[in-house]
């Protein structure tokens, strides 16, 4: 029997007066996995965060974490329980000290892991006397990943999580949420635009683009299974639209032909050869790659 | 902790309203001694018209010192600033915080809580701000050879608290229409000072005006308390922080 998964959305939907953020966005997170969520700025990742916290109410479908639906207060309060949350701006109270937003937040957990408060307090280095005003960018992180981690949470929500930060603060963060979820039991579920911390760190990933998901899949099945297809021609590649399914898209330029495809590499090659192209070449593709071809508007 | 949270949101104005009033409380039993060198000049002025009318009575009322305290405290100052300083506890909340909104609003509380939580403290803190500074006049008016009844003090004080409130849960529900503290509180005062000029020149039985019940006149005049308009100002309260608790239950964060 599957585990139910952590997060689940149904045709998710949300408008802002005519602007829509969310067309329809489905999603399962599995329990205990690491899952990123890509999408460029705009594309409706924090939206989504906010509905599964309770902070937006969806126009249409449904969201439910821990199978609880997000948008019903009470529910939504079990759900924020559960939960350790990271705003991508690390929205926190300024006029504390770290102590006392320490402290503050402690107090609406009752799992809450004192252990694990003072071992981040510790290796993050944390001032617990100065104000959260008056920490640097990263500084700010750390604290509100101490504050996310230390809630005994079953699942971590994480808006851009090393936005703004430094390579080496943002490698610091990416190994704390590894460690962390390598030693307690939990989801990750966290939303990036970038590639690479995605690519370090999650298990599975969606792409998202313009309120839908385009790609979903475990990251380790995304690179086995995309492969892009290098066609040469003689003369100026041909106009043709393949029928194999798994086609992502193709591009045509001068001599050459470019097919991106999720799956059907054997299909694809058969018909390509039926082009007689001078050369064909089949190359592995990296999630970069995926993400740029899904998100990019076709020339 | 939200109570914590809410003090920590609003003591800087709670502290500031309540020093300044404190000193305004004093300073009127101070004055009272040169108020009464004064009156034989003020009683000499000639003003005609309605304005010239209240002038006469506003002159009458300081000849004795509880209506003066009355007048000048519960009729003038306290009614004044206490509006103001009502309107400014009940700026802020979540819409306008500067810092930790959406980390507010991921904790394990429920938004009825953390609205009703931060009335609560608003209005706990305008209840001090109105009735601290009045019990220093019972306190002090043994320095001007005075005394004035601390059960007056406790009657006035808790009209104008029922009353202030008003501009408090007007200042509240703004607050969750605006993401700014100014245009709430500036709103508010207007509100208020339009009913106050509606009552002083327009209002043809100026006796039902909120402020002569936030004065609790009848009380003073009378010994009659004034239930009609503090049950009109409390549901008035009660339904303008009800409406500021739906506006922020139904929001998008």
């Amino acid at each position: 029997m599957t585990e139910p998964p952590i997060v689940e959305t149904t045709e998710l939907r949300k408008s802002y007066g005519a602007l829509e953020a969310l067309r329809g966005l489905n999603l399962r997170v599995p329990a205990g996995s690491i899952y990123g969520f890509l999408g460029r700025n705009g594309a409706g990742k924090t939206t989504t965060l906010k509905i599964l916290l309770g902070m937006v109410r969806p126009t249409g479908g449904n969201a439910r974490v821990f199978g609880l639906d997000a948008d019903a207060p009470e529910t939504s309060v079990a759900i924020r329980r559960r939960t350790g949350f990271v705003s991508e701006d690390k929205d926190l109270f300024d006029t504390m000290t770290v102590e006392e937003i320490v402290r503050f937040t402690a107090a609406f957990y009752p799992r809450w892991r004192s252990d694990l408060e003072q071992r981040y307090l510790r290796k993050f280095e944390l001032p617990a006397e100065k104000k959260v005003k008056d920490l640097s960018r990263g500084m700010r992180t750390k604290v509100a990943l101490l504050l996310a981690l230390s809630r005994g949470a079953d699942l971590l929500i994480l808006d851009e999580p090393t936005s703004g930060l430094d390579p080496a603060i943002v490698e610091e963060v990416l190994q704390a949420i590894v460690a962390h979820v390598a030693s307690e039991e939990m989801t990750v579920f966290f939303s990036s635009h970038q590639i690479a911390e995605v690519d370090q760190i999650a298990d599975r990933v969606t792409i998202i683009d313009g309120g839908r998901g385009v790609v979903e899949g475990a990251i380790e099945d995304l690179r086995e299974n995309y492969r892009r297809i290098h066609l040469v021609f003689d003369g100026e590649a041909p106009k043709t639209a393949f029928r194999a399914p798994g086609i992502v898209r193709t591009r045509r330029k001068g001599r050459t032909l470019s097919v991106l495809l999720s799956a059907g590499t054997e299909r694809v090659i058969e018909e390509a050869r039926a082009l007689n192209p001078v050369s064909v070449d089949v190359i592995p593709v990296t999630l970069k790659e995926i993400f740029l071809e899904t998100v990019t508007k076709e020339d | 902790m939200l109570w914590y949270r809410s003090w920590l949101e609003t003591r800087w104005r709670f502290l500031i309203g309540l020093a300044v009033l404190m000193c305004a409380a004093a300073g009127i039993v101070l004055l009272w001694p040169k108020v009464v060198e004064l009156l034989p000049v003020a009683s000499n002025l000639q003003v005609s018209g309605r304005i010239g009318k209240q002038i006469r009575e506003s002159v009458e009322l300081q000849r004795e010192y509880p209506s003066y305290i009355w007048s000048q405290w519960f009729g003038k100052n306290l009614t004044n600033m206490g509006t103001m300083f009502a309107a400014l506890l009940g700026t802020g909340g979540l819409l306008s915080q500067r810092s930790g909104g959406l980390f507010m609003l991921s904790l394990p509380v429920s938004r009825k809580r953390l609205i009703w939580t931060q009335a609560a403290t608003g209005l706990a803190e305008l209840f001090v701000l109105v009735l601290v500074p009045s019990l220093l006049i019972p306190l002090l008016s043994p320095a001007v050879g005075k005394s004035y009844g601390w059960g007056d003090v406790l009657v006035h004080s808790a009209c104008f608290f029922v009353v202030v409130a008003v501009f408090f849960s007007l200042a509240s529900l703004l607050s969750t229409i605006f993401s700014d503290v100014w245009r709430p509180l500036l709103l508010a005062i207007a509100v208020a000072s339009a009913m106050w000029y509606l009552e002083l020149f327009a209002l043809p039985r100026p006796h039902y005006g909120i402020f002569r019940v936030m004065s609790a006149e009848t009380w003073f005049r009378n010994g009659q308390l004034p239930w009609q308009g503090l049950l009109a100002s409390a549901a008035a309260s009660a339904a303008m922080l009800y409406g500021a608790a739906v506006s922020i239950i139904r929001r998008d964060f």
